[in-house]
């Protein structure tokens, strides 16, 4: 079972501050910052967890990588450049799609668990702005339906085109200018 | 007007990555550009940022207690548990590990077992086959078998027995091919063991007699790109 809860007050993109003030604590190895900052963000980034991976028992795996990860990585978060609660967000959707995929390559056959390739620096980079927050919704709904469909499945489940491809019954080819051209018209909102 | 295509491709490409869609060469080349090219790793930070909005509509849920206690056994200090391995001492842990290198192993005899008798001279053959390195220090607190597919270009990294623990710095692996210059492969995350989807331009250092090792770095790694710390273990490349 699980439970869900409203806090903490659905952390939005904003920064709050004191999370952001947490990371360099923990950069610099400090157990408290580290138990405090699960505190105020493993509930958010569980839900993550659980919507990528489909099942609690490897949702907590995820969760559990992302924090260790954020033990060794969280001097690589730049404030000026996104919130605490976004980079670790981006950072706990990446581990969970890596472990998903790493699951389904045929190397993950030599041994059951614990396979998932590390994390390369550029993957912690995040660049947020608050005017691309504020439109991407809008803008997503300017899409066509099937577009935008696709592009949200493979945000939330972590879908790749030959997934994508292979769900939906269509030739990847299609698939690939159906979401290419989606992100493309994206953008070109986004930017107005 | 090819440069104006250019762009559009290289500005999807950037999307594509961020969304994480691209799977086998293509993820691999994207991966590879957002290392090595600022523009196109700015391009793909900004639309992680873009994207990330879409966290909003996650619920929040509460996750069990014991997902703590396993992050605490990990990060704390003065016990076998270290930031490259939580890993206890104990015979099950070298079981398990007696047990991935048996089924390493057969994995091994089998690619070997599948060339054709029609194989390609001995030299060219060699330079296919794959390779395993045995990383140990001197004490033998801990060993580390790398192995190396090159057909699939992917480097198992399988850790058994304990690194000194300081989890305020990470543990970084790098390859020093005969005679060359240290590359980093990267940091290791605590696991006992990952598999590692490696670029050309990696791939192809990774040769017989070539040098695997480990050393101590800052967290996050090398801030230089060559190892700045002690080397905890290394061993050399040879044909499995």
């Amino acid at each position: 079972m699980t439970t869900s809860v409203d806090q903490p007050a659905n952390p939005t993109l904003r920064r709050d501050g004191e999370l952001e003030r947490l990371l360099p604590r923990v950069a610099s190895g400090d157990r408290d910052a580290l138990k405090h900052l699960y505190e105020r963000t493993s509930a958010k980034l569980y839900g993550i967890c659980l919507r990528i991976m489909g099942d609690e028992g490897e949702a907590q795996d995820v969760l559990q990588d992302t924090f260790t990860t954020v033990w060794t990585k969280a001097d690589r978060v730049d404030p000026g450049k996104a919130s605490a609660i976004t980079w670790l967000s981006v950072l706990a959707r990446n581990r969970a799609i890596d472990r998903l995929r790493a699951r389904r390559a045929p190397a993950a056959s030599l041994d059951d668990a614990e396979e998932v390739p590390s994390v390369s620096p550029s993957q912690l980079d995040v660049l947020e702005r608050d005017e691309d927050a504020a439109r991407l919704k809008n803008c997503l709904d300017e899409l066509d339906e099937r577009a935008r469909l696709m592009i949200r499945t493979a945000f939330f489940e972590g879908a790749s085109y030959p997934e994508l491809a292979r769900r939906e019954g269509v030739p990847l080819p299609t698939m690939k200018s159906l979401i290419r051209r989606g992100l493309m018209r994206l953008r070109g909102c986004l930017e107005r | 007007m090819s440069d104006n295509r250019e762009n559009m491709d290289r500005e999807a490409l950037a999307a594509e990555h961020a969304l994480n869609v691209l799977a086998g060469s293509e993820g691999a080349e994207a991966r590879k550009m957002e290392t090595r090219d600022g523009t196109f790793a700015g391009e793909v930070a900004r639309w992680r940022g873009r994207l990330a909005s879409l966290f909003d509509e996650v619920e929040a849920v509460l996750p069990p207690g014991d997902v703590w206690n396993k992050i605490e056994a990990v990060t704390h200090s003065g016990h076998a548990a270290s930031n490259v391995v939580a890993l206890r001492r104990t015979a099950n842990r070298w079981r398990a590990m007696a047990v991935g290198m048996t089924a390493l192993a057969a994995s091994l005899g089998l690619v070997i077992i599948r060339q054709p008798q029609t194989a390609p001279p001995p030299v060219v053959q060699a330079q296919g086959a794959p390779l395993v390195a045995m990383l140990g220090d001197s004490d033998k607190q801990m060993k580390v078998v790398a192995s190396w597919d090159p057909a699939g270009r992917q480097l198992v990294v399988a850790v058994a027995g304990d690194m000194p623990a300081d989890p305020s710095h990470a543990h970084e692996l790098w390859v020093i091919p005969a005679g060359g210059e240290p590359r980093s492969l990267g940091t290791m995350p605590p696991v006992r063991k990952m598999h590692m989807q490696l670029a050309d331009a990696l791939a192809q250092l990774l040769k017989q007699g070539a040098t695997i090792a480990i050393s101590v770095e800052p967290p996050g790694g090398s801030p230089s790109g060559k190892p700045t710390g002690p080397v905890v273990v290394s061993g050399s490349l040879d044909r499995a």
